[in-house]
């Protein structure tokens, strides 16, 4: 039924932050629609994007995930009538702060999934999922957060190893 | 300590199929916090829920994740189940682990893992939830109505015979609206007012109606089930309690040449004045910029001749709050005009069809009066310049409508049957008369409508040409149109005693204003904005506050009938139980950290953050903040996510617990 | 090497010009307090000063070493300014944007103040000795992208007209240098601007936007961001913090002048004003705002970042 999965050596971590009436339920379809795609990512669910702060995406980043996802209700359809239209303005501005500070974006992607496109999810998920996959671990905040400031150098085997096991 | 109790759900095969759910349960045991773990066949049935509810009380568990389907299915049921045993239903999570996991993975490994993962990430999640107890919020039972059009009239009587008490707000001295103006309605050809005037009637003697006319509304405060509506009783002149209705004021009233509205303006009548005759009530109202007493110091007959001494020309308006749960919002609608607009106006007018200057031509609403038994020509049809019957009529269909040069895109909906009507009235009284009809589209969907448009041309002689017209000039006393017939394909020219235009509906003047007030949204036409176009068509996203008839969009009178019985509904179901309970996911402010810059307030699509002054002891005002009302709330977020300093929080859905949920990952 | 001098003339009838307004409206009982600049105790420097009484009026000064943003004083410190009537404030451009910026979030209200405009050709960067004269090399960065030289909206403002030439804009012309390069020379650059941080939170202190009562990244429960001084946690406090500004920030640059570590921040607030203006056409300028570009919206937004 399925081609044989291709063995592959890096499995990104991709966080999404999706909105509850619109992109949960568009994922909520792609399961009951049996859709496969890649297992690399993990939902976070909220009431409505405009829920969602620009401070999740950098922690998220902070923590390892390698692609983050934010996803939810288009232009118009939103439950809470407006929350995405807050949202898209916040997030347009944030990625264009990111971006400056250094942060290759493609690794950011933001969609709007309707509660009926189960088959948009599957997409948007597995389109990031391989395109992080191609780029490699995020390596710019793990790097960061292995520095210290004061001590200086890693420059005995012993402390190499300490962190090394971080 | 927490001592949380992990579920893992079987769903039958749906998850065990590719989720080791043993597993899954093992390594979630071991996590701090976690003082049982297990897996069931199906959490969902009534052992399972039974078993929840046992281990709960057993255990002592303090919070309680249920890793089954996806929360959009059954988050209810597992937190009924949750506070059946004694425990607050937002201390219990779910993982989904079958609809973004069993189902859409069929490798079990990369199943379980990811399984393990996501009930990991609830457990910390869970950790962080607290006590939310559920909002309750009293309903005063009284409901305003504003409006006292058939929209108004159906929605009060509706509300009044379930038992509540009905304010109903009028800004004209009667109520009826625009439909007591009509002559006859279609596609029945009855007498509008016949079929009205019963109902006003009924208002007026409802035990549970309070009627208020030649009033608007001044002010409204509040929210949902507790609004204070401040109305203005402007004053009538008249003691309403003594006059009797017997009319004498009106015929020896010196002043008989006032405009009369209600005519459109053909009909005149005195400055002491009822519009109709069937008007409710029946207490006249002095029109003081007309009325010689009020301009000029003198005259007062009225008051001479009023035998129970009613005329009172001290009366001043009044302001009188009126508390209510509800507010029906049934404000109806203005016709547009073809005169010249305001330099800047999004709306323009017909400079082609001359402004409006050009005599005998009028709008649909000035016909009906013609055609109206009770109307100023006792339903002749006649000319305004000269009495004289016109034998020929144009109807120009799709004035200001459908027009987006002219600045309004949406269709009238009623015009297309109001002509066909109007076609058949003028045959039916001038025999000889021929109704010209211009027209881009007929429109007649609703029950019984196409055969009755059908009747116009078949039975009825009206000619209907496919096309538009581009100019109306004078030619002595008649009216040249210049319009096309693109069926045929030439240019056309109709000599017309008298033109009737099918203007456009647009909402009533000062509909923004109004909206305002209340708190409503509006479109760029000034239509109210109704909270969801399909399935939340008589609700607005303010809570509290319905909608019914044109005011929401130009319709019918069935379908402002049924809309307006289906707004009372509404508030018939908010009635139905002394105190409104809901979800407590709201955001709450955290006064003390919250500097009154009022982020929140502007982002919040239901006006839900109200100012609160912060006093000391001695009633200095120290600070003012922001205060979020949990009537209100609808719990999206978006005031936490614009606070710089997080000072507002959701309940629920609060920063500690998304962060451990993005930490556990 | 020499470079342009600046025309400052027109600051001594200005300084005399804030006297004499000033002694008159302590006199008449106008305002109770003023915030402006007096001379320090370093040769050509100037510092905040709040006076109330007439007779101080004299001290007032305006040089190119007014560098404060006195704005400031009217939030966080507004516990040294007494709580009854008026307070006349002493703005130039820059500070009069921050000002307008904060009537719009109701942290402050115009009838409660008495504006002392001044017309100004720039002051003196942060590197440069107060006693230096003003060049086209001393001037501020922020100077050299100004177009608030003479603050409208004031209740006075002296007569004089500034005259400052066209000058090369320094943050534009870093803002294309960097936004040339690749995305990992772009974070190279930027940790090592970051990793100089100290972490002593000047920056936060003097700027009048961060009037928060408890800062964001000073709460434990949760914590969003670090506190400590690694180049994780200052990489972290630098984003959120510009993330906050942006829309909000009128330039005033009051933060990369009080930094000890010399950190370009006034950088990543120049970006996002010109990003906010490229997209929503917001600038900060002299008239109160209803709502924050970020407070409102637009339904036809750009959205093409988004699938």
């Amino acid at each position: 039924m399925h081609p044989a999965k291709q063995k592959h050596t890096f499995e990104p971590k991709i966080i999404a932050f999706v909105c509850t009436w619109c992109t949960y339920a568009g994922a909520d379809l792609a399961g009951t629609s049996r859709m496969q795609y890649p297992s690399n990512v993990r939902v976070l669910k909220f009431p409505c994007t405009g829920r969602i702060d620009p401070v999740f995406i950098l922690k998220a980043f902070q923590q390892g995930a390698d692609g983050v996802l934010v996803s939810g209700c288009h232009p118009g359809d939103c439950h809470y009538i407006a929350g995405n239209f807050h949202a898209r303005r916040r997030f347009a501005v944030f990625r264009k702060l990111l971006e400056f500070v250094g942060v290759d974006l493609n690794r950011l992607q933001f969609s709007w999934v309707s509660a009926a496109e189960g088959g948009k999810w599957v997409e948007v998920v597995t389109d990031l999922t391989e395109k992080v996959r191609n780029m490699g671990p995020m390596t710019e905040f793990k790097e960061l957060a292995t520095e210290e400031q004061w001590s200086g150098a890693i420059n005995t085997p012993e402390l190499k190893e300490a962190f090394n096991a971080i | 300590m927490s001592r949380i109790g992990v579920f893992i759900c079987h769903c039958g095969e749906n998850i065990s199929r590719t989720v080791d759910v043993e597993r899954v349960a093992q390594e979630v045991g071991r996590l701090p916090g976690v003082a049982f773990s297990s897996d069931y066949k199906y959490m969902c049935s009534d052992p399972g829920q039974t078993l929840l509810k046992k281990t709960i009380q057993d255990q002592k568990l303090s919070h309680v994740v249920v890793a089954a389907c996806s929360p959009r299915m059954h988050e209810k049921t597992f937190r009924k189940a949750v506070e059946a045993a004694g425990l607050n239903p937002f201390l219990c999570e779910m993982a989904n682990i079958r609809e973004h996991c069993s189902w859409v993975h069929e490798n079990i490994e990369e199943a379980t893992v990811k399984a393990t993962e996501i009930v990991g990430m609830m457990v910390e999640r869970v950790k962080k939830n607290r006590v939310l107890p559920t909002i309750t919020v009293p309903v005063t039972k009284r409901s305003l109505v504003i409006g006292g059009g058939i929209a108004g009239i159906q929605a009060a009587l509706d509300i009044a015979d379930a038992g509540h008490e009905v304010v109903l707000v009028e800004r004209e001295p009667s109520i009826g609206g625009h439909m007591a103006q009509l002559s006859e309605t279609f596609p029945t050809l009855d007498c509008s007012q016949c079929i009205m005037t019963p109902k006003m009637v009924d208002v007026a003697n409802h035990p549970k109606i309070k009627l208020y006319t030649y009033s608007e509304i001044e002010l409204v405060e509040g929210f949902i089930g507790n609004f204070q509506v401040t109305i203005k009783k402007k004053a009538r002149s008249v003691d309403e309690d003594r006059c009797t209705g017997c009319g004498v004021c009106m015929t020896k009233c010196p002043q008989k040449k006032i405009p009369n509205k209600f005519d459109q303006n053909i009909g005149m009548r005195t400055a002491i004045y009822i519009p109709f005759p069937q008007a409710v009530p029946n207490t006249p109202v002095i029109d003081r910029e007309n009325c010689t007493k009020f301009k000029t110091g003198k005259c007062g007959v009225c008051q001479k001749v009023c035998g129970p001494g009613a005329v009172d020309f001290e009366q001043e308006d009044r302001l009188i709050v009126e508390p209510v749960g509800a507010i029906v919002v049934a404000t109806g609608f203005d016709l547009y005009t073809i005169d010249e607009k305001p330099k800047g106006s999004p709306i323009k007018g017909y400079g082609e069809f001359g402004h409006g200057k050009i005599p005998d031509v009028i709008d649909g609403m000035t016909f009906e009066r013609l055609a109206s038994a009770s109307g100023p020509t006792g339903g002749k049809i006649v000319r305004p310049s000269d009495g004289k019957e016109p034998k020929q009529i144009v109807f120009i269909q799709c004035i200001g409508s459908r027009a987006r040069e002219k600045g309004i895109s949406y269709c009238s909906k009623v015009c297309c049957m109001y002509t066909a009507k109007h076609t058949m009235l003028y045959h039916h009284k001038v025999h000889d008369g021929q109704a010209y009809v211009f027209f881009m589209d007929a429109r007649t969907p609703g029950k019984s409508y196409d055969e009755f448009w059908r009747r116009a041309i078949e039975e009825e002689e009206a000619v209907y040409i496919r096309g538009m017209v581009s100019r109306l000039y004078q030619k002595g006393d008649k009216i040249v149109v210049m319009g096309s017939d693109i069926a045929v394909g030439v240019q056309v020219e109709i000599e017309a005693d008298m033109v009737v235009l099918a203007t456009a509906i647009q909402p009533q003047k000062g509909a923004d204003l109004l909206a305002q007030k209340l708190g409503i949204s509006y479109d760029k036409y000034n239509f109210y904005s109704e909270a969801h176009a399909k399935l939340r068509p008589v609700e607005c996203a303010t809570a509290g506050i319905y909608l019914a008839g044109a005011c929401q969009g130009p319709k019918d009178i069935p379908e402002t009938v049924s809309q307006a019985s289906a707004a009372a509904a509404k508030v018939m179901t908010l009635f139905s139980k002394d105190k409104l309970e809901r979800e407590p996911i709201v955001a709450r402010v955290r006064e003390a950290g919250c500097v009154g810059c009022f982020a929140c307030r502007k982002v919040c699509a239901y006006g839900a953050v109200e100012e609160k002054e912060i006093r000391d002891r001695q009633g200095n005002l120290i600070k003012v903040v922001a205060y979020v009302n949990p009537g209100v709330c609808a719990g999206c977020g978006t005031c936490q996510a614009t606070c710089p300093s997080k000072c507002v929080e959701l309940d629920g859905y609060t920063d500690e617990q998304v962060i451990a949920m993005i930490e556990a990952l | 090497m020499t470079s342009t001098l600046i025309d400052t003339t027109i600051y001594a009838a200005i300084s005399e010009a804030i006297q004499q307004e000033a002694k008159r409206i302590l006199t008449d009982g106008q305002v109770s307090t003023i915030v402006g600049y007096a001379a320090a105790r370093r040769k050509g420097s100037a510092q905040p000063m709040i006076i109330t009484d007439a007779a101080d009026a004299d001290k007032l000064i305006f040089t190119p070493a007014c560098v404060n943003d006195l704005v400031v004083y009217l939030t966080k410190a507004k516990k040294d300014i007494p709580k009854k009537g008026k307070i006349g404030i002493v703005v130039k451009g820059c500070d009069l944007k921050a000002l307008t910026g904060l009537i719009g979030e109701s942290q402050l209200k115009r009838e409660e103040l008495y504006l002392i405009g001044v017309p100004c050709a720039g002051v003196l960067a942060s590197t440069f000795a107060p006693s230096q004269d003003l060049t086209e090399e001393s001037i501020a960065p922020k100077c050299t992208e100004c177009d608030a030289h003479l603050p409208t909206g004031c209740d006075f403002v002296p007569t004089e007209t500034p005259l400052t030439p066209e000058l090369e804009k320094k943050y534009a012309v870093e803002i294309a240098r960097l936004e040339a390069l690749t995305p990992a020379e772009r974070w190279a650059y930027w940790k090592e601007q970051f990793s100089k941080c100290i972490k002593c939170y000047a920056c936060r202190q003097v700027c009048p936007f961060c009037f928060c009562e408890q800062c964001l990244c000073d709460r434990n429960k949760p914590q969003m961001v670090e506190t400590t001084p690694r180049p994780a946690g200052n990489t972290a406090w630098h984003i959120v913090r510009a993330m906050h500004l942006a829309g909000r920030c009128a330039g005033c640059a009051e933060c990369e002048r009080v930094c000890p570590m010399d950190i370009p921040l006034n950088l990543l607030n120049r970006k996002m004003a010109k990003e906010l203006k490229e997209l929503y056409d917001h600038e900060a300028g002299f008239e109160v705002l209803e709502k924050g570009p970020l407070t409102m919206f637009n339904e036809k937004d750009d959205q093409s970042f988004i699938k």
